[in-house]
């Protein structure tokens, strides 16, 4: 009733208003008449009429759309849900009219019969607590757990409790992400907890699937492979029967077991590759060791360019890797407290060699006094690593790439990599973190996979950042991204449902001599 | 650059399990210019009864190895029981870790190298920081 109250008012208020601007026109209209012009009785009164036609005209064409907004939507929400009333399209809640609450409710309510209507009789719903002797829901050969508003499990069926090894009683009444352990893939654009954020603020029903969803459960078998599921969510806004969210699994382990296996292809060619290249690398050097003070100049040229090949060689092949485990939701990281400053370091030292053999001068500015950043320093170091040889490909006759580092304005670390290069157009900047997209000019001009953004997107993301370029053609190109500091990531996660500061626990990419302990 | 650096090193022994010969080759190469006693091994279950002599401060261990895998010999070094072992056991491979034995690297190796991803040379420089 309280939302009817708010929305008679708010009607109230607004004819108000109208009627308020309407006498406001008419006096101001007969005053410049009467005190400005000077006209005659019969004129005036004409001219009073005149106006008042025009205002009655204009302001109820004006008023009418805002104060039937809420039947509007109501009238809208009847008919998406009739049987026969042909196409009508749900209405469009997220943007607040008059009386917003009141039509969340109604249409809410509107959902809830049609699906009452639909199902079981109202009188014999089953209640929550009799659920779990409900045949229907255990006999479905699907994990299924139900929810309250509050995130607690109210109902999972045996299937579910099967899969995470769970009695009834351990499992009802817990809040959901104690129970279940989800990792979702970083090719989700969503996780749960979001979404039910995003419905719950904007949505009276709302329905959403997710692929490849881990499901990390206690292992009884060493070896066993973590299940993966495909996962399907409902989320029906004040159900009165309190159900709010229901989640159901489908197993896919099976299959993303074999995409899984083609990765273990993938680990297998990125072995049989690194072995000779670790033994080219190592013989360079052992020649470079040796010949340093017998070479003219232009053959120690040719030594130092077959080692920065072999190493970008080495890079090519991890970034390889790497998009094979995104692309089977294993790229999962583990966030660490390390000083961000080493990491640009270490990361710009590597590339020099590169950038030496082109004659290319990389300078750093790292900001004194960064806080300690959240991160996984073998990944990080991927984005960082990719952007900076990008820069030194792309610097053209500049001959200088600049890597800055400091805290912005939001509080989070953001380092930059600028070239002085022929900049990227406008028309492909939107595509360029897409997988394989390469601007046009590289493609006759520079070697490379267009692998490299797409996977520093993908890291930076699953870091929780956020990646960035702009350029101008003729002007260079800056490519930045920024990480969290560690003690705001230690403080978001304190508050939020996992203890620890790990992303999952698949797979440490790669290493450059860092795990070390 | 190529001087050997005796201070870090000072004759402190490594062993090196690694069936590849070149990588090996260079390893040996590099470290013994380091300053290091180094010994190779190829083979998987003699290069674990060689770490239990107890006679060496760093074991390099490649998981790719006959007879028995690295991370086998690593299981089995770090067993509960087991005797204690000074040497510090650095894992260098080019395989790219499995979830199951990810954890028993973590848990038991003191150290994991790419090798694609160092020269000899930094791989000295890298044994030069492990105590």
């Amino acid at each position: 009733m309280d939302n009817l109250q708010k929305f008679v008012k708010q009607v109230k208020n607004q004819l108000f208003v109208i009627l308020l601007i309407n006498n406001m026109l008419i006096l101001a209209d007969w005053y410049i008449l009467d005190h400005m012009l000077h006209l005659n009785f019969a004129t005036l009164f004409a001219a009073l009429i005149a106006a008042s036609i025009l205002s009655l005209t204009i302001l109820p064409w004006f008023s009418t759309k805002y104060i039937t907004q809420p039947t509007k939507l109501i009238w809208q929400a009847i008919l998406h849900i009739a049987p026969d009333a042909g196409m009508v399209p749900a209405p469009d809640l997220k943007r607040k009219s008059i009386g917003h609450d009141m039509v969340m409710n109604l249409v809410s309510h509107v959902y809830q019969l049609a699906n009452v209507v639909d199902g079981i009789e109202k009188t014999n719903a089953a209640r929550p607590g009799d659920l779990s002797k409900n045949f229907v829901a255990n006999s479905l050969p699907l994990p299924l757990v139900v929810l309250d508003k509050n995130d607690t499990v109210l109902f999972a069926n045996h299937q579910m409790l099967d899969v995470i090894k769970r009695t009834d009683t351990e499992t009802v009444g817990q809040n959901v992400y104690s129970v279940l352990d989800l990792s979702f893939g970083s090719t989700s654009h969503q996780t749960l907890d979001a979404w039910q954020k995003d419905v719950r603020a904007n949505r009276p029903v709302a329905v959403k699937t997710w692929e490849r969803v881990r499901l990390n459960v206690p292992a009884t078998d060493q070896e066993a492979d973590v299940p993966q599921f495909d996962l399907a969510a409902y989320y029906n806004k004040d159900n009165p029967e309190g159900f709010e969210t229901m989640l159901v699994f489908f197993d896919k382990s099976e299959s993303y077991g074999k995409d899984d296996q083609a990765l273990s292809f993938v680990a297998l060619a990125v072995h049989e590759l690194r072995t000779p290249i670790t033994v080219l690398r190592g013989y360079i050097e052992a020649l470079e060791e040796e010949l340093h003070d017998k070479l003219d100049p232009e053959t120690a040229g040719f030594v130092h360019k077959m080692k920065a090949a072999a190493q970008s060689l080495t890079s090519f092949i991890n970034n390889m890797l790497n998009v094979a485990r995104i692309e089977n939701n294993q790229l999962t990281l583990k966030l660490h407290q390390d000083s961000w400053a080493d990491i640009v370091k270490a990361t710009v030292d590597d590339e020099t060699l590169h950038a030496g053999v082109l004659g290319i001068q990389i300078t750093t500015d790292i900001a004194p006094d960064l806080p300690a950043a959240g991160v996984d320093r073998v990944s990080i170091y991927e984005v960082l690593a990719n952007l900076i040889s990008n820069a030194v490909k792309y610097s053209g006759k500049s001959k200088k790439v600049t890597v800055k580092s400091y805290l912005n304005s939001e509080g989070m670390i953001e380092t930059i990599v600028q070239d002085g290069g022929a900049g990227i157009p406008a028309s492909v900047l939107p595509n360029l973190f897409e997988k394989f997209y390469r601007s046009h000019r590289s493609r006759n001009q520079v070697g490379g996979t267009g692998l490299g953004l797409y996977l520093a997107k993908a890291i930076v993301d699953a870091h929780g950042g956020h990646i960035w370029v702009r350029s101008k053609e003729g002007e260079g190109s800056t490519f930045g991204f920024t990480v969290i500091p560690y003690a705001k990531l230690a403080e978001e996660k304190k508050t939020g449902d996992n203890n620890d500061i790990s992303r999952g626990a698949h797979g440490w990419i790669k290493n450059h001599s860092l795990y070390s302990r | 650059m190529d001087t050997p650096q005796s201070t870090p090193a000072a004759g402190r022994k490594i062993l090196i399990v690694e069936d590849e010969h070149f990588i090996s080759e260079l390893y040996v190469r590099a470290l013994g210019r380091g300053g290091y006693d180094v010994t190779v091994e190829v083979d998987g279950k003699r290069g674990m009864e060689l770490a239990q002599t107890n006679n060496f401060d760093i074991v390099l261990l490649d998981l790719m190895i006959p007879t028995m895998t690295g991370i086998d010999v690593l299981r089995q070094l770090r067993a509960p029981g087991a005797k204690p072992l000074k040497a510090k056991i650095i894992i260098t491979t080019n395989l790219e870790q499995r979830e199951d034995i990810r954890a028993d690297i973590e848990s038991h190796a003191d150290a994991y190298l790419v090798k694609a991803e160092i020269t000899p040379r930094e791989l000295v420089a890298f044994v030069d920081t492990i105590k």
